[in-house]
This record gives structure tokens, sequence and C-alpha cells, in this order.
């Protein structure tokens, strides 16, 4: 397979997921301030944060809003994060890559960009967002299905599942990382609402009723921090994500490299203790496990996208 | 039942479906009775289910406009041409013959240039053409083939008689409508095919393999070919696509390939280099190699004409084939035909006047208003004037035109170009077409049985060309008479 198809398959997959995970997001922070208070809820910019769209947020918006904030992770089309821009390039993806797809992939993709581009505008207030999101979701959850049940497993699977994992593995570990933060943060008076707050989170890394099953109803953060980096059962846990990923990357030449960044994540990965971290520990250990992340995809660029003129 | 039938005559011109006295001909007559049994609301479901078809299909092309390009719906008439088998295989053989001198002269003219030097063909105007490519002399590729695909478009005069247009050796494009125009009328007509045998034509992928397979440096069972597109921004880039699909070849981009120290030509790939037996490019001559030819190529790929000349990789069609894709050259293919293989042509070309002549020039000029006037070296449809239809500005203008680059300029007669029932605006008409079958050589070669019929959908319009609105039919080649 062509490096140059290769990676736009891996960044096809890595947008696909970033549709669905900010659509989970947002849907989730939708549901969650309804149960709350006024006051009790976490800032609108807790979205911003976990998808690192600040410095875009503030040159675009003055003010912190829920219609600043909605607008930028609906209807904006230009912050990587939101779900114009991520549909929208992985759409170009697969309109260069088509002919190594199943056939209604391209066909899929395509509908579900036209669809965002038509109805986003009109899903930012709070009557239509629900089912623009739930749209989104389900379209992003077909489109993977057909992948899943349909596509050969050659070197286009594996690019396209390592992509789909290690943006789902960043995703998690950045929204506990923020979710963690604000919800410690709090003080006393509010900490009621704290398993509300933790069930949101679930929620939005559609790990709710795993998490239940396996753990029980019971959240707090050690278990949750747990069930979401070490789970070995759940599809999106961290941990099975870097699974899938040395799994696949083991079956492709060239393999030493990204295998050894794999190798140090998972090591760091072992180190999280079921012990009482503090948040600043936790945080740090966030903080640097990113950063093995960052390391990884690199390693992977460099294997096989950016393959020299011998 | 449609009424426009009963009335349908084609004045003055050969009727390839219908005979001067408004009868189906023999060949298309179980054809046109069903159409004629269907009620005109049955016709237009038909035409609905024939642009559904291209859309769910996907079937589109480019155009280039000033506001950006657009991706068009594929323009397609839904009631097919019907050519027998008979007139078919007299006019196959003839293009045959004609690619076979073709690919004589472009190899003589990059080697021994006898034909020049026995006066047949005049060395100044090959030898002084753009499209003569320097860096290509002396190079002898596999089986003395340089054009492995060609594109000849057909017309057929007053009387029926086949004729060469022009020959196009580059970059033809088309064979993956023809295709297409297959399959969507057997999804739209699909009754009309139990009572024919047409030929079929989906093989031209693996037509197009055993080709290019041939000409692999390397004896290998399944040789590394790529098709090279300038990429999705082509207007054909759709059958860059589906030919690489086709074949289960990699389409590459120019950024995908280089040229290693051994002159060999690799394709980036994940498992690391890998190298690339045969190219079919799709990009144009001049822009394949920015070392040998347009330093600007952004698509091209550095080294490949060294390695090209080394015999490390194949390309088809060759650098330099465009040498004999030249409206001057056309002028004298009947000329090569005797010359090279000592053979009658079996197909006619249009009269052709050469400005350069003066004596074609005079007649040329006093006789604008009846000639259609060609520039050598466009393709497309641009840069034509048709004289009758034409203002007498615009005549003057390429008077002008031809005085001053008398060389870039040829003239023939204005055809009568035959027609074929067609369904425009509710009913149907009689519409102008030509034809552009494939041809391909290389250790062995083959035609396609039929073509991409090109249809002028304006009323008496000549211009056939999908960039100026023209549009297509599915072609049958059917056993019987005319």
């Amino acid at each position: 397979m062509l490096s140059r198809v290769a990676e736009r398959l891996y960044w096809m997959s890595r947008y696909l997921e970033r549709t669905e995970d900010t659509a989970r997001i947002v849907s989730a922070y939708n549901h969650l301030i309804m149960d709350l208070p006024k006051g009790a809820e976490p800032g609108w910019d807790i979205m911003v944060q976990i998808l690192d769209a600040e410095p875009y947020f503030h040159q675009r918006f003055r003010s912190v809003n829920e219609q600043n904030v909605l607008k930028l992770l609906v209807a904006d089309d230009g912050a990587s994060c939101s779900i114009p821009y991520s549909i929208e390039a992985a759409r170009e993806n697969v309109r260069t890559t088509r002919d190594v797809l199943p056939e209604e992939t391209w066909e899929l993709v395509n509908e579900l960009s036209l669809f965002v581009r038509e109805v986003a505008p009109n899903s930012v207030g709070r009557r239509n967002r629900h089912a623009f999101l739930a749209e989104v979701i389900s379209r992003c959850q077909t489109i993977n299905g057909l992948m899943a049940s349909t596509l050969t497993r050659d070197h286009a699977y594996s690019f396209i599942k390592v992509g789909r994992l290690l943006e789902c593995a960043d995703m998690a570990t950045r929204m506990v990382d923020v979710g963690a933060g604000d919800i410690m943060d709090r003080d006393g008076s509010t900490s009621a609402f704290d398993p509300l707050l933790w069930g949101a989170m679930l929620q939005a890394l559609s790990a709710g009723s795993a998490y239940r099953r396996q753990v029980g109803p019971l959240v707090d953060r050690n278990a949750v921090v747990n069930f979401v980096f070490l789970d070995t059962a759940f599809p999106r846990s961290v941990k099975f994500c870097m699974q899938g990923i040395g799994q696949e990357l083991g079956r492709l030449t060239n393999h030493e490299e990204p295998l050894r960044a794999v190798g140090r994540v998972w090591r760091r990965l072992n180190r999280l203790t079921k012990e009482d971290m503090t948040q600043a520990e936790l945080h740090a250990f966030i903080d640097d496990f990113q950063q093995q992340l960052n390391q990884l995809h690199a390693a992977i660029e460099e294997a096989w996208f950016r393959v020299a003129s011998a | 039942m449609e009424e426009s039938w009963k009335t349908y005559r084609s004045e003055g011109f050969f009727d390839e479906s219908m005979t001067p006295r408004g009868n189906p001909r023999a060949a298309a007559n179980q054809a046109i009775k069903f159409l004629h049994s269907l009620a005109p609301d049955e016709l237009a479901s038909r035409r609905v289910a024939a642009e559904l078809a291209i859309k769910e299909m996907g079937i589109s092309f480019t155009v280039y406009t000033e506001g950006g390009n657009i991706d068009r719906a594929w323009p397609f008439d839904f009631i097919p041409r019907i050519i027998t088998s008979r007139e078919w295989s007299q006019l196959s053989l003839g293009l045959l013959q004609r690619m076979r001198a073709l690919n004589c002269f472009i190899d003589d003219i990059y080697n021994e240039q006898k034909i020049l030097a026995d006066g047949i063909v005049p060395a100044e105007i090959v030898l002084d053409s753009n499209n003569y490519l320097e860096p290509c002399a002396g190079v002898k590729p596999a089986f003395g083939v340089w054009a492995h695909v060609c594109g000849s478009d057909i017309v057929r005069d007053h009387k029926g008689q086949f004729f060469v247009l022009e020959d196009n050796l580059r970059v033809p494009s088309g064979v993956s409508y023809m295709i297409e125009n297959r399959e969507i009328t057997k999804r739209v007509l699909p009754e009309l095919f139990e009572n024919y045998s047409i030929l079929p034509l989906d093989d031209y992928p693996l037509k197009l393999y055993q080709t290019l397979a041939a000409l692999s440096p390397r004896a290998r069972r399944r040789p590394n070919i790529v098709v090279l597109t300038p990429g999705i921004y082509n207007a054909a880039y759709f059958e860059h696509a589906y030919l690489a699909h086709g074949m289960g070849a990699e389409l590459v981009e120019g950024s995908d390939l280089f040229v290693g120290e051994d002159d060999c030509v690799f394709m980036r790939s994940v498992d690391g280099p890998t190298r690339v037996d045969v190219i079919y490019r799709r990009i144009n001559e001049d822009f394949m190699d920015p070392e040998a030819f347009r330093e600007d190529s952004v698509v091209g790929v550095p080294g490949l004409i060294r390695s090209w000349k080394a015999g490390r990789v194949a390309i088809a069609n060759a650098p330099g084939a465009g040498v004999a894709d030249d409206k001057v050259i056309y002028a004298f293919v009947p000329d090569m035909i005797q010359y090279y293989l000592k053979e009658k042509p079996l197909v006619k070309n249009v009269p052709t006047y050469l400005c350069m002549r003066e004596k074609d020039r005079d007649y040329v000029l006093s006789n604008l208003d009846k000639l259609v006037v060609k520039p050598a070296n466009e393709s497309g449809g641009y840069g034509i004037m048709v004289g009758p239809h034409s203002t007498k500005e615009t005549h003057k203008k390429f008077a002008r035109l031809i005085e001053k680059n008398p060389r870039n300029y040829i003239a023939q007669p204005t055809l009568s170009l035959s027609t074929a029932p067609t369904y425009v605006d509710g009913s149907i008409q009689p519409r102008h077409l030509d034809l552009r079958p494939f041809i391909l050589q290389s250790k062995d070669s083959w035609v396609t049985p039929g073509g991409l019929t090109r249809v002028a959908l304006q009323k008496g319009s000549l211009v056939v060309n999908s960039s100026q609105g023209g549009g297509s039919k599915d072609t049958w080649i059917v056993e019987g008479d005319a």
C-alpha cells in the first residue's frame, strides 16, 4: 500500500472518531446541565479545555457561554475539534482513497458531511441539538460498522484501526484529565452532585453501562480512572486501545520503532497503581502519558508515511 | 406510444437506426420496436432511471470553470446506438492497421528517420514540432511500440461510410465511460438485452492489464503496474481511479514515486520502497519529469525519463508518442500505411488541407465559410472554427491566425455527420454523433468492440465534447447485417 494512501486512511479514521467523540462529549454535557441546579454545573469552557481548543476559542469569541461553546463545537468549520471540521477532513481523506475501501464508505461519509453542513447551523440551540448529535453518532457508527464487517484485513484495515484507537485513547485521557480536575476542584458544598458528574463523564466515553456491569453503580474517581485506563475488556479503555494498536502494528513491516513507542506507553499504564493519587499526581501522569501518545504518532508517521527516497 | 417516432426523419444525413423513409434499419428493428411500444411517460421514467443510476454509481466528470472545478453528472442518452458486427469488423481491422503504422512511424522518427529521408513526410513538420521530444531519440521501447493506448475519433458521412477524424495518442480518455454506459443501459433497458447478442465491453481493464504487463522489464508473474494521475482535480480522475481499481493496480501521484540511485522507479509504500515495473501515465508528457521537460512541473517524477531510457521501467504511452498526435501528421497516415506496411488503408482519412502548403492555404482562405478549421495541436474541441456556423468576424479572425502561423492550422470539409435517435425534451429526435474506439498494442493488439459514442445534444450541432455540452450513448456491436 502507498504511504500516501495509508496516511490518508489513518487520518480519515482519526477524524471520524473525533467527530463521534466530540458529538458524545457535547451530548453528555447537554444531559448533565439539565440535572444540575444553576451554579453547580461545570463551566461551559470545560469542553473547550477537553478538546484542546482554547486558543482558537478565544480568538474567535469574547465570552465563554453556552451559545459560543456550542457554536464552536457544533457549527464552526475552522476548529480542528469541531464536528463540521472533523467530518469534512474525514471526507477529504476518503475522497482520495475510496478505491481501497468498501464501496459504500464514500457514499456514507459524503452523506454525513452533507448532513452536517446542512443541519449543524440550526443545531446550536437546545431544541435541535440532541437530535443532531444522536444522528451524527449513529452515522459514524454505521460507517465504522461497515468497515468492521466488510473491509479485508489488510494494510488498509490496520491503518484505519490504529487511527481510530489512537484517537480514542487520546480523547479518553484528555477527558479524565480535565473532568477529574474539575470535579476535584469543586468546593464541598456541591459534592452531592459528584456522582452525576462522574456519570456524565462515563457517558461521554460511552462507558456508562460497561462500568456499571464491571464495577457497579458506585462511581468515584479512582474507580473511574482505573476503569477508563486499565480495564482489559472494555473496547474504549486506554489499555484495550493500546493492545489493539500493538497487534496491528506488529503485522506491518518496519514496526520496530513504533512498537517500542507502544511499549513505553504500556509500561506507563502499568505504573498507574490503584492506590490513591493526588490530583496533581494524576495530572502529571496524564500529561506525560499524552506526550508518549504523541511520540507514538510521530513514530508511526516516521515508519510508514515518510518513506524517504533511498 | 410516443408520437415523435412517426415523424422522425434525419433529412440530408445518414441515420444509423432509421431509413430515410422513417422505418427502423434491420439491426435496430427490435430495439426501435420496443422503444416505440413505450408510452411517453414510460420513456420519461426510463430517462429518470438513467439519471438516478448515474448518480448512484457516482459517474462524474470535472469541468473547469472560472468559479473553480465542478463535478458534473455524466450526460447520457439511454437510446443505444446500434452497429452491425459486419460493419464493425471491417473498421476494427482498419484501426489495428493504423495503429501499427503509427507506431512504426514514431519508432522510425526517434531512430533511423527513414520516412523523412525518403521524403514521404517533410522533415521540418516533424522535427520542428513541439511534439518531437529530443530526449527520446535513440530509445527502443519493447516491441517497437510507443503508443500502447490510442483513442481514435471516428465519424460516418452522409452515406454511412466510416472516416478517422483524429488519432489521440497521448492520454486518450473516455474508456471508463464507455464501460459505465453499458452498465447504465443494463439497468435502464434490461428488456432489450433479451433479443440481442451484443459484444461485451467490460473486459477492457483486463486487456489493458495484459497490454501493460507485457511491457515489464522484469519477468514476473505479476509485475507492479501503477496508474500515474495528476490528482483529484484532473478532469479524468474518475477514470484513473476506475482503471486502477479494475486492474488491481496502485493509483499513484508523482510524489508517491521516486527514482533510486540504480535508476529504478520506486513507490513509497508502507512496506518501504517498492519497485515499479510499468507506469500507465495519465499525465501529459511535458509534465512527467522536471529533469527532462518542464522544470516547473509539480506532478512529475524527477529522473523518470532517465529510468525509462535505461530500460528500468516501461511507460505507456511512451514519452514522445505525441509526435504522431498532430493534425498535420494525421494527413500523412495513409502514406505511412503504404510506406511501412505495404498495405492499402482500410479506413479513410477525412480529406485534409494543410495551410502550410501554399495551394491548400489559398483554397482554405477563400472557402472559410465551407470548411472546419482546426489548430494542429489542441484537443477537447477547443480553438475550432466550424465555417458554416460562424460569423464573418470569426472567419476574419481565423484568416489572420492562419496567415500568421500556417503550420498550426488544417482545414477539412464540413462533414454531414451521421445521426441516431436521441431522447430530447420528451421526444425522439435525430442528433449527430461520433465514436471513439480504443486500440491497445504491445505484444498483441486489440480493439474495443464499439467505443464511446458522443452525441451533440443541441439540434444541428456538431460539437460532441462533454466539456462543451455533449452527451453520450451506449454503443452496441450486434450480430447481423445492416
